[in-house]
């Protein structure tokens, strides 16, 4: 497909994003230079899976801790439910924005701007997870004279594992979304594709829905392999 | 590479966005974007809060209509996989993929065949509320108690008085609380409308993303308009489970 | 008599099992009688009387109430004519007390005003004061909650009552009351009633005829309570029975039934020694402190009496208080329990009719009046 071509049509076709996948095209706004193609195209996604895993454990970091502590503990729920609950409303466009003129652009700071998205989600679940566990099998585990530690790894976050991957998935999804438009704040992923019609046209943008779509869908399902793979048989041998 | 974003940006700008009004007045901003250190601009902020009405508007409606659809639609495909167990899987499977996917990406999938608007904004925003109304009104259905539903056959209620009589009144506070997580999503969703060409709180963020005081001027209402609907949906509930009061008070 | 229920050949096979839950089943109900089905769990009880209400569907053979087929009435529209009480009751949790009853009539379209005074008509019937009808059902205590179940299921007047162990998951205090309470109802109203159960003492308590059930719904007995006690047909009814035969008997007795002795009777303030002189020659050796309104305050003591007068408060306390209307076995059980030689017995009202003893009951057993009662003792007893 020629660069002219590519200005004169309203939108793209799907034979069109694919081979613009695959194949380098020059784009009609920067003089011809090449965009597009394989390489571009695997570098962007694994930009975009790099700052997504980094969030997502960065979130971890902060969420886990606390959220598995007050569950453990059992205090703190209404601040555990009140965060998950504002955690959903807060905008992503604004978020983005906001992170980017206030800490600066750059993947440090976006992945900082993505955790923000994925605490209340874990740690939300991270809280629910351990309280949801049955009481009696934390009285047994005392009553044996395992330590609240011990107690807290061995007994409750097994049995927390549906619940908290749940949450992790949860918070992936969001991040792994809201990634898509990294590209604002200078962190180039797939989104540069969508978001930058001129540049890379309407194939380009297309080809770039698609390949996040397929991106998302293929980090979800293994995610949920993982979660089916670190929940004990027992649990998952219960009725559902 | 960052550079090229930062050309890229301004060009991928015109003629894409909806009503531009910022543009018009774009002395003002400058004046408080010139101090780069003032996070919010308060004088700024009362003066030109009027222009936030028509993208809050555009917000609402957004979401109200998404919302609407939305549950219309997972209400429905839930009533089927109530009626018939082999649907349960695929309709998870389905309205779960229908979440995975990113809403931005969602826009441009349908850009072919919607092209861009509202309308493509609407579908893709209530794509993504299918997974959570359908499974909260599953799981309500599924927690109606076995002897409630067997004293209510035994008595002659047929499948369907059952259904509309007594298992979904008693879904209610399930099915209320997944619609509300998905208001608050959509309402913070809707801000990407903008890179549909469908207007919202995403219009007046998008056009300036580095004036902080409209970002949070745009952002705080939107996260307030979540809040406001939590709350009303919440209210709804309240009104529609008079039981469950009943039974906090007296216990 | 026309027969209300009846099993005719009536099978059920679930799946392609070649054992059947219920196999072959003939059984004729009166009406007006409570037919007690019982039998260790698994023995297909509870699916004969599903067969019923159709709420379980016959594979072979049919079930006729009052002459007409099950098979050929549309399930719903059958349903709405046979009362259903259920173990863990059912209530709809989100419908007041007075929407739960007014279920059935709703369903048959009667008028708003007809079914307001048929709720509370029924509520008081079933002993809850009409005011809870505004009330939830988890407002409610759970022997309430089942009284609202009986109520709800008697409705539209049915004409057959189908009860799976309704008073299963209440406690063993309040099973007793509505057991008591339900058995005032059926000789006020007197409906045919298929009553399902694993207990034996609550077959015999409540059925005017016991149906003693076997794997596959087989019938090892049919026959009155008196009867089965007397003649169990076969090793499986007497074991099932239990070895306790002759103290279940007083199941079977009101302890109205029994000539009770006399309490010399004692007011607060009345001169001790027109007391003792009572006490002589009394059959009970005690005097019994009543009110005005003759109704038991308590027991007084030698000391009590060596007051001038009567003391307010008595020395030693009332103890298990009986009913007339009390099941016989239930009178002993509160005796023994209450470790008292003597128990004050009231009659409806309160007021003090008698005293009972342990002496007495068993005198009574004993004597050729009690065997020859009992081989009558067909009628349930009723007030």
């Amino acid at each position: 497909m020629t660069a002219t071509l590519l200005t004169h049509l309203p939108v793209g076709s799907i034979g069109g994003a694919i081979e613009f996948i695959f194949q380098s095209q020059s784009s009609s706004v920067t003089g011809g230079k090449e965009v597009g193609g394989l390489t571009q195209t695997i570098e962007l996604a694994l930009t975009q899976l790099e700052v997504t895993v980094l969030a997502v454990a960065l979130s971890m970091a902060i969420a886990l801790p606390i959220g598995l502590y007050l569950g453990h503990r059992g205090v703190g729920e209404a601040l555990a439910v009140a965060l998950g609950n504002a955690g959903r409303a807060v905008p992503e466009l604004a978020l983005i924005a906001f992170m980017a003129a206030v800490i600066g652009v750059g993947l440090f700071n976006v992945t900082i701007a993505l955790s923000i998205l994925g605490i209340p989600p874990i740690l939300t679940n991270a809280f629910v997870g351990i309280r949801q566990v049955d009481r009696a099998s934390v009285d047994a585990a005392r009553g044996v004279g395992m330590t609240e530690a011990e107690i807290l790894m061995k007994v409750e976050m097994p049995l927390a594992v549906p619940t908290l991957m749940t949450g992790i998935r949860g918070a992936t999804i969001a991040i792994v979304a809201t990634a898509t438009i990294a590209p604002l704040a200078g962190v180039l992923t797939l989104g540069d594709y969508i978001l930058n019609r001129n540049v890379y046209g309407e194939d380009g943008v297309l080809a770039g829905a698609i390949v996040v779509a397929l991106l998302a869908l293929t980090l979800e399902f293994a995610l949920a392999g993982l979660q089916r793979l670190l929940t004990s048989r027992g649990l998952r041998l219960r009725p559902a | 590479m960052a550079s090229l974003a930062a050309l890229a940006l301004p060009l991928a700008k015109v003629g894409e966005v909806g009503k531009d009004f910022f543009h018009e007045r774009s002395s003002e901003t400058l004046s408080c974007q010139a101090n780069p250190d003032k996070l919010f601009c308060f004088e700024w902020a009362k003066d030109n809060i009027d222009r936030y009405g028509t993208p809050t508007v555009q917000h609402i409606e957004l979401v109200a209509i998404s919302i609407l659809a939305g549950f219309a639609v997972a209400f429905a495909l839930a009533l089927l996989a109530h009626r018939h167990h082999w649907l349960r899987t695929p309709l998870l499977a389905g309205t779960g993929a229908l979440y995975t996917v990113p809403s931005v990406a969602f826009f441009f999938l349908l850009l072919p065949l919607t092209g861009r608007g509202r309308d493509t904004a609407i579908i893709a925003l209530s794509a993504y509320t299918l997974q959570i109304i359908y499974r909260n009104t599953m799981t309500g259905l599924a927690n109606v108690p076995a002897s409630v539903k067997d004293a209510g056959r035994g008595m002659g209620l047929t499948g369907r008085q059952l259904l509309w009589r007594v298992e979904l009144p008693l879904a209610t506070p399930e099915i209320v609380a997944g619609l509300r997580i998905a208001t608050v999503s959509t309402v913070a969703l809707a801000t990407l409308a903008v890179f549909a060409g469908g207007g919202g709180l995403g219009d007046p963020i998008y056009d300036h993303i580095t004036f902080t005081t409209n970002i949070i001027l745009a952002g705080g209402i939107a996260m307030l308009m979540a809040i406001a609907f939590d709350l009303i949906l919440l209210g709804i509930q309240r009104l529609a489970t008079p039981w469950l009061r009943a039974a906090r008070g007296q216990a | 008599m026309p027969s209300a229920v009846r099993y005719e050949n009536a099978t059920k096979r679930y799946g392609d099992s070649t054992t059947a839950a219920v196999d072959r089943l003939n059984l004729e109900v009166a009406a007006g009688e409570i037919c007690v089905l019982v039998g260790p769990s698994g023995c297909g009880k509870t699916t004969a009387m599903r067969l019923v209400n159709r709420t379980v569907e016959l594979s072979e053979g049919d079930v006729l109430i009052g002459g007409e087929s099950v098979r050929e009435r549309d399930p719903a529209r059958l349903r709405r004519e046979t009362g259903y009480v259920i173990q863990q009751i059912g209530l709809f949790p989100h419908r007041t007390i007075a929407e739960n009853v007014a279920t059935v009539p709703q369903l048959l379209g009667w008028k708003k005003d007809r079914i307001a005074a048929r709720t509370t008509e029924l509520l008081a019937l079933v002993g809850l004061d009409p005011e809870l009808g505004g009330r939830y059902p988890a407002q409610l205590s759970g022997g309430q909650q089942q009284r609202v179940g009986v109520a709800r299921a008697l409705a539209a007047d049915p004409l057959v009552m189908l009860m799976d162990e309704p008073f299963g998951a209440i406690d063993p205090i309040n099973r007793e009351r509505l057991q008591n309470e339900f058995l005032r109802l059926q000789a006020e109203i007197g409906k045919t009633v298929l009553f399902v159960t694993h207990d034996i003492d609550e077959a015999i308590k409540m059925g005017d005829r016991i149906a003693v059930m076997r794997e596959g719904g087989r019938v090892a007995q049919y026959a009155t309570p008196a009867e089965l006690l007397m003649d169990p047909a076969d090793e499986f009814v007497e074991d099932f029975v239990g070895a306790d035969r002759a103290l279940k008997r007083l199941a079977l007795m009101r302890v109205s039934d029994i000539s009770l002795w006399e309490a010399p009777l004692a007011h607060v303030g009345q001169a001790t020694a027109e007391v003792r002189a009572k006490l002589r020659g009394a059959e009970v050796p005690y005097p019994l402190l009543v009110d005005s309104e003759r109704r038991p305050l308590g027991w007084l003591s030698e000391r009590d009496l060596a007051a001038e007068t009567v003391p307010a408060q008595p020395d030693s306390p009332l103890g298990p208080l009986l009913d007339l209307d009390d099941v016989m076995r239930d009178a002993l059980a509160d005796l023994l329990q209450g470790e008292a030689q003597y128990a004050a017995v009231a009659d409806r009202s309160g007021r003090i009719a008698g005293v009972l003893s342990v002496e007495i009951i068993s005198e009574f057993l004993a004597s050729p009046a009690a065997k020859t009662e009992e081989h009558g003792a067909v009628e349930r007893p009723h007030d």
